[in-house]
């Protein structure tokens, strides 16, 4: 869809996996796949223990005291500034002083090493954005030669606004990477991460660090996905947690609900705006798809929040619990749907197009340079190669997905709901999830 | 009682989605046999008739619009280009194919060796005219 596009060759579109797109998934997978869902979901209902289990206060086991000192250690920390920022300032120059082509590794780092890696990253290392962010790194710069206390900005950072700057941001990523038509020209994109950058520093200065947790689309995205890890933080102590008990400890802000729903709702649309029905009215329309495909991105992630809020709130309350509280309060149980729905919707793209980046790395001004060796590695297609094997991946992540969620719920509803809307109380929201996975699914199928 | 909902809940459910994916994984390895073949034989091209597809350019008006095709790997998708000006077509493959295309009426082969959904794109106007199930 980019003029750049044309001109070179044997070149990959930034969103499409190198041109060629997974499969769908057979029908027998995806309504397997549903009927699991269905079946997991009203199995933790009846099953599952009626007293709350997660408590942030007591959950996780203390990790060994050499672990603990290694991982609070300021050498790590700041061995994790100097590689993320060099490497950073290496993917800017590849930005600025590269060619406006598609193997200019810029757009490949962008898209999937940094959007999509950092799910993986921070399943893996919990918190992995915020401990490399070049945002961040510069604000703590400045910070220190104009003597401001770490962390602290000229003003409070007001926490009526919540996440609600984060989900503007990712909106604004999602907007760009999809609906887009140059989303693949080197020149918006680094207009993109120019006002990205101007934003987090001006920010960080007004409000402080505070600011950057709330606000950088990256780092609310990392931190999101990091509660699915093991590691957490008692009291400052470094504990190893279950990722049920760990998202359990994701505190309920403003904002969080429409994150979430952007999260979701963009994969879905991702997947949507790909399909046969879809593409055909479109290109049928006599203007561009700009403006249908951002009606249909607002529409779908309006969509899930709107869903979200209404199946958490059609229950009974006690007192202490304010209805209009709820939907931030189960947000965190949808986190573990769209992860699993990521890896679904993305494993093939990361794991391909990010061997193909690596490979571009090598080369940031397309000269034909060979700066990391890397440049003659040839990508493993292994993965497209066997679709059945990529299907059945698929359908396990959405349903490992869909588990945690409907556990975490549960856990949830037991603990805030009144006794007697302890189960029907769940019961809007676990049809919501349902209805989550399997619309997941379908796409997953029909696109 | 929540130690009894654990050891309850843990298996049940494991048990749960190991079997759904197992009878699915059934049904799919029924299904996928030709395509596990031709996986493995990718590139020497597969035998079995070509597929026909005709591309009609009119101005910046196109068809098909989006249209599905079934195509196996290996297998020849023979394209019929009738256009009244010349252009190009891109094959969104890994890697990527072009197909040149003159006025008049042309016709082009394209295969495909790997799994997946290619498109068919025209540019300038940009228009998915294809989407190749490669399987």
């Amino acid at each position: 869809m980019s003029v750049a596009r044309l001109d070179v060759g044997g070149a990959i579109e930034a969103h499409g996996l190198g041109g060629a797109k997974d499969l769908p998934i057979p029908s027998e997978l995806a309504i397997a796949g549903a009927v699991a869902a269905l079946v997991i979901s009203f199995t933790v209902l009846a099953v599952a223990w009626r007293e709350p289990r997660y408590d942030p206060a007591t959950s996780g086991r203390r990790a060994p005291a050499w672990l603990d000192r290694l991982v609070s250690s300021p050498a790590l920390a700041i061995l994790a500034r100097v590689l993320g920022f060099a490497f950073f300032l290496y993917v800017a120059a590849a930005a600025v002083f590269g060619k406006d082509s598609l193997i200019n590794p810029f757009l490949g780092t962008f898209y999937v090493l940094l959007w999509v890696g950092i799910v993986p990253a921070s399943l893996l290392f919990g918190e992995f954005f915020k401990a490399i962010s070049p945002a961040r790194t510069i604000a703590m710069l400045f910070a220190r030669i104009s003597g401001v206390p770490e962390g602290e900005g000229l003003y409070a950072y007001p926490a009526r606004l919540g996440y609600w700057p984060a989900a503007v941001g990712l909106f604004s990523f999602v907007w760009l990477e999809l609906v887009y038509p140059s989303s693949t020209d080197v020149g918006p994109v680094r207009l993109w991460c120019a006002a990205y950058l101007g934003i987090m520093l001006i920010g960080s200065a007004v409000w402080g660090t505070t600011f950057l947790e709330r606000a950088d689309p990256f780092e609310v995205y990392s931190s999101l996905v990091a509660k699915l890890s093991v590691w957490g933080r008692r009291d400052g102590v470094l504990v190893l947690r279950s990722p049920l008990a760990n998202l359990d400890t994701l505190a309920p802000a403003p904002g969080l609900v429409a994150v979430v729903g952007v999260l979701f709702g963009s994969t879905a649309f991702d997947s949507f705006r790909e399909s046969t029905p879809w593409l055909k009215l479109v290109q049928s329309l006599s203007s561009d798809r700009v403006l249908p495909d951002t009606l249909a991105l607002v529409v779908f992630s309006v969509g899930v929040a709107l869903v979200l809020t209404l199946a958490t709130m059609a229950t009974g309350v006690t007192s202490d619990t304010p209805r209009r509280a709820l939907p931030a309060l189960f947000a965190h149980s949808v986190v573990p749907i769209i992860v699993g729905y990521i890896v679904a919707h993305y494993l093939t793209y990361f794991v391909e197009y990010g061997q193909q980046t690596l490979i571009q790395l090598s080369d940031p001004f397309s000269r034909g340079d060979d700066y990391l060796g890397t440049a003659d590695l040839q990508v493993n297609y292994w993965l497209s190669s066997h679709p059945t094997f990529l299907a059945v991946t698929k359908v396990l992540a959405v349903a490992l997905g869909h588990v945690v969620g409907v556990v975490a719920a549960h856990d949830r509803a037991i603990k805030l709901l009144p006794r007697r809307h302890q189960l029907t109380g769940q019961l809007p929201l676990l049809v919501a999830m349902v209805g989550f996975t399997i619309g997941g699914l379908y796409l997953l199928f029909a696109a | 009682m929540s130690g009894r909902g654990r050891t309850r809940l843990a298996p049940t459910v494991l048990a749960l989605v190991l079997a759904t994916t197992l009878a699915a994984c059934g049904g799919g390895g029924d299904d996928s046999p030709p395509a596990a073949t031709e996986s493995s034989s990718s590139g020497s091209g597969s035998d079995g008739d070509a597929v026909a597809v005709t591309v009609t350019r009119d101005g910046d008006s196109f068809t098909p619009n989006g249209e599905r095709v079934e195509l196996g790997i290996g297998q020849t998708l023979d394209l019929t280009i009738t256009s009244d000006e010349a252009g190009e077509l891109h094959v969104h493959s890994t890697p990527e194919q072009e197909i040149a295309y003159d006025e008049g009426t042309s016709e082009h082969e394209i295969t495909i060796d790997r799994p997946g959904v290619v498109e068919v794109e025209s540019h300038d106007p940009d228009v998915i005219l294809l989407q190749l199930e490669v399987r």
